[in-house]
């Protein structure tokens, strides 16, 4: 019971890729992978966006892969 | 066959005939291997997120194609030994290779293909 009244303050939160399903995950397309880094370059975790495990996984291979190629930062600028 | 998409990111100071020639490399090598091109694409001058071999900026290269592995490994030994490519990147984006234009299934593996495509047909009945 106890447990259960902590749970009213959880805000149901979606993975966007599954309630937008046009919306790819490519590791070309920076822009999108922009959103789902921090200003240093790394990789939110999906506890704050509310991915879901798949998308997350799909994510982290594309941020991963756009770091190879220099299209995103292994660490990012300091300033900015 | 596989499909396949690289990118290779040539010096910047190096010229369009510099330029050509890094790419003719890449799409000679995939086709002496019995490759095929499905797109060229040139991405020009961009930004890179951290500097290679002192440079800043690169000028990328995107090609798309559909190969054998023993392709890829010797356009790889040869875009490596280059001088004028500060790095590239192979994806294989599919096991087996479905084109988009018909044409491309004269250059597939003729016993294979019509195989698959029979065993869809069947299962889609």
């Amino acid at each position: 019971m106890v447990i259960k009244k902590k749970k009213i303050f959880n805000r149901r939160k979606v993975c966007r890729f599954c309630t937008d399903k046009s919306l790819m995950i490519d590791y070309k397309d920076v822009k999108t992978l922009r959103n789902f880094v921090t200003e240093r370059g790394k990789i939110i975790p999906r506890r704050i966006y509310g991915n879901c495990a798949h998308h997350q996984r799909q994510l982290t291979e594309a941020i991963k892969r756009a770091r190879q190629i220099a299209l995103l930062p292994y660490a990012g600028q300091t300033q900015q | 066959m596989r499909r396949y998409e690289t990118i290779v990111i040539v010096r910047p100071g190096a010229g369009e005939t510099e330029f050509s020639s890094v790419s003719d490399k890449v799409t000679g090598t995939i086709e002496g291997f019995g490759g095929l091109i499905v797109r060229i694409d040139r991405w020009g001058l961009k930004k890179l997120a951290y500097p290679i071999k002192k440079e800043a900026q690169g000028d990328f290269l995107y090609v798309e194609y559909a190969g054998l592995p023993d392709g890829v490994k010797e356009m790889e030994r040869l875009i490596r030994i280059d001088d004028r490519v500060l790095k590239y990147m192979t994806v294989k984006t599919q096991e087996v290779f479905t084109p988009d234009a018909p044409k491309a299934e004269e250059l597939a593996e003729p016993e294979t293909s019509p195989a698959a495509a029979e065993e869809a047909e069947e299962a889609s009945e």
